[in-house]
């Protein structure tokens, strides 16, 4: 497979799509369901794209990618018999949308695979469209040949700015400011998933790539057949298997340096564009937010427990951990800022086995939480890290927290300077 | 969406200050306190010297009290009650000034007489060392001189964008801070001002101890409050004026005669009416004059000449 994957001008194509020795999904489906027709595909092609759906009364014709499936079966109300259902994404590369499949196949529908369907139905649910496949619905396979040729030039540029979740069928430049492979359990197959950084003049966002593309810190790309998804709250562009990634001169892009180590904005502008995935800000904590202190979560899934239940486990034995919820002020508008444990005990200077052993002398969390914002209020921190907004302002999940001391004298010189250049 | 109010950086004197307030909007609307100086404040930090706590509460169950925080511009009262136990406990703690910074909401007390007296409702205390008591200093300094540079700029240029000021890396909220300040203080000695904030960048640069306990500082800054907008009346008409004087005439006539001085009410309508002067008319008239200070009624029903 290592020797599958051959550059050509520029463009990657992941090694998953050239050669296998296995049986390809296709293949698979072709056993799992019956041969639609031997003609060959006629020459002018009569499918929609899943782009130009509307909710007709006319069934379509359509050839799609699966991107996710789950299975479940649904209980006819009528006699309590039970009916598989499938349901999940398609996309051909123009849109996603959603899909319903009524008694598919048992087997051999999975991630990847490229369908034919004729006779799907179109309709509309909460103002998007989607197809189901009924029992008058033909179904088959189809080669990722006969998707839609979505031409690159014919795609519409766009900018980090203006990305929302759900966007696909674009084209974008991007400088690649960091990315690092990271291994993840997606249901029961280890994979792996580079997760990076990206960015062009208006912005940055995540990169989260599921196929490996050989991206570099450094690298300008254009990307075409990506989409956008929002992730934890935030957005992030995933490419796949059908991205397309080529390199580029990128002279008008901003540099990796530039955008790891920008200087601090106004919390102000932070709050008006709604967080960011690189944002850096500088304020003096002005309080602090609960949960701060310690607290106890869940050993399997790390959410806070109360009252010895988590909201997904039940009942179990929480793990001590320690945290502050830092509300840091610049003057212009204020955001929190989730300080993990590490980060924690530096600012405070107390760690947590310490913080427990003053539990266990004087049983008030509250004094825990009041001793920290004693040692923390006041101090200006620089923090650099990806920002969320929700109703009550914006979130920072920091990935560098730093004191920062100013010099005295340089402020006096320039305070006196300015109140002088005024009289 | 109901934004955490930042934390303005102000010193003693611009909260001093301010008198004008205005109420936000939304379901629950924050109360703001305009300063003269750009300052649309819900919410403050100041530095400066803190001076022991003393008791206002009027008993026990209600606990309140004060401290006096000094900069070198002047001093504002902090208080903490039972609702900010912990701001409480910090203002109890010290027994002399020592540096300290306070983040709180601005509190507007307007007396009897109509004076304004602002205090911090406290939320935050912490005693710091005097380093970091300058270094806030520094900071408050200038952003209250990036204020005062706004309202200045605003003030040459009122048809300023959010825009422009956005490009500088102020917020847009300063902006319409600073046009609000400019329509409710038209007439401030922001000079006056500036130089003493250069005491507080004396502060700063450590040439000045820590402000001691309260100052008498001198009212250097003198605001005069714009006069409240109110519809002038258009001036009365020529048939008016011949009314109110027809009016006048019966009232003076019937005091003259009359033994304790004063017209009867009912009496002067009457003859008004008499001269024909219909009643809902007579009414207009007898408001008007007494409006503009020329008749009075002491009594219910007795009427004179002011």
């Amino acid at each position: 497979m290592t020797g599958a994957r051959a550059p050509t001008n520029g463009i990657h194509r992941p090694a998953s799509m050239t050669g296998r020795a296995l049986l390809s999904p296709n293949e698979v489906l072709a056993r799992a369901l019956p041969p639609m027709s031997a003609e060959p595909s006629t020459p002018t092609p009569v499918e929609t794209r899943l782009r130009d759906l509307r909710p007709t009364s006319s069934p379509v014709e359509l050839v799609a990618r699966v991107v996710t499936s789950d299975r479940r079966e649904v209980t006819r109300r009528s006699d309590g018999s039970r009916r598989p259902v499938l349901s999940g994404l398609l996309s051909d590369g123009t849109a996603t949308v959603r899909f319903t499949w009524w008694d598919p196949p048992r087997e051999g529908i999975e991630r990847g695979i490229v369908l034919r369907a004729v006779g799907a139905e179109v309709r509309e649910f909460r103002g998007r469209a989607e197809v189901t496949f009924g029992w008058k619905t033909r179904v088959g396979p189809a080669s990722p040949a006969e998707l839609p040729p979505v031409d690159a030039a014919e795609v519409p540029f766009r900018t980090v700015r203006d990305l929302r979740p759900g966007d696909e069928g674009f084209r974008i430049e991007l400088r690649v400011a960091r990315i690092t492979p990271k291994s993840v359990t997606v249901g029961t197959e280890r994979r792996v998933v580079h997760e990076g950084l990206v960015a062009d003049r208006t912005g940055s966002i995540a990169l989260s790539s599921w196929s490996d593309f050989g991206l570099r810190a450094g690298e300008a790309v254009r990307i075409a057949g990506g989409y956008v998804r929002a992730f934890r709250g935030r957005p992030q562009i995933v490419l796949d298997e059908s991205s397309i990634v080529v390199r580029i001169e990128g002279a008008d892009l901003p540099e990796p340096a530039q955008l790891l180590a920008s200087p601090p904005r106004s919390i102000a502008e932070v709050e008006d564009e709604g967080g960011g995935e690189a944002v850096a800000v500088e304020g003096l904590v002005v309080g602090l937010l609960p949960p701060s202190g310690i607290v106890f979560r869940c050993p399997t899934c790390q959410r806070t427990v109360r009252s010895g239940i988590c909201r997904v486990h039940g009942q179990v034995e929480g793990r001590a951990d320690l945290r502050a919820r830092i509300v840091l002020d610049d003057g212009t508008g204020a955001l929190t800022i989730n300080a993990n444990r590490a980060d924690t005990e530096r600012l405070w200077g107390v760690t947590l086995e310490e913080a427990e052993a003053r539990l266990r002398s004087q049983p008030d969390p509250t004094l825990i939480e009041e001793q920290m914002l004693e040692s923390l209020l006041g101090r200006r921190l620089r923090v650099r890290g990806a920002g969320t907004r929700d109703d009550f302002g914006v979130t920072l999940t920091p990935e560098s927290i730093e004191r920062v001391d100013i010099d005295l004298d340089a402020a006096a010189e320039e305070l006196t300077l300015r109140l002088g250049g005024s009289r | 969406m109901s934004l955490r109010e930042p934390a303005w950086r102000v010193t003693a004197r611009e909260l001093e200050s301010s008198f004008e307030e205005e109420k936000g909007e939304g379901e629950r609307p924050a109360t703001y306190l305009l300063s003269p100086f750009g300052a649309r404040m819900n919410r403050v930090l100041l530095a400066g010297s803190l001076s022991p706590a003393e008791s206002i509460g009027r008993d026990e169950t209600q606990a309140f009290w004060r401290a006096r925080l000094s900069d070198p511009t002047g001093a504002v009262a902090v208080t903490a009650g039972s609702f900010q136990p912990r701001a409480m406990a910090q203002l109890r703690a010290a027994s002399a000034p020592r540096p300290a910074v306070v983040v709180g909401k601005a509190h507007l007390f307007r007396g009897r007489d109509g004076v304004g007296y602002v205090s911090v409702r406290a939320e935050a205390v912490r005693s710091v060392a005097e380093s970091e008591e300058r270094a806030c200093v520094a900071d408050i300094v200038r952003q209250t001189l990036d204020r005062l540079d706004l309202l200045e700029r605003v003030e040459k240029e009122p048809g300023i964008t959010e825009a422009v000021v956005r490009e500088q890396g102020l917020p847009p909220s300063w902006l319409r801070a600073a046009q609000e300040s400019l329509r409710r203080y038209p007439n401030v000695d922001r000079r006056a001002f500036r130089q003493e904030l250069g005491s507080a960048v004396r502060r700063v640069a450590g040439e000045s101890g820590p402000s001691r306990g309260t100052l008498p500082t001198p009212a250097t800054v003198t605001v005069t409050r714009a006069p409240p907008p109110r519809p002038t009346p258009p001036p009365p008409s020529a048939a008016e004026r011949a009314e109110e004087s027809l009016f006048l005439d019966q009232l003076d006539e019937i005091a003259d005669v009359s033994t304790d001085g004063y017209a009867d009410l009912k009496e002067v309508l009457a003859r008004a009416s008499a001269q024909g002067l219909v009643a809902d008319r007579a009414e207009a008239v007898l408001n008007r004059l007494e409006e503009e200070g020329v008749i009075e009624e002491p009594i219910v029903g007795k009427l004179r000449r002011a």
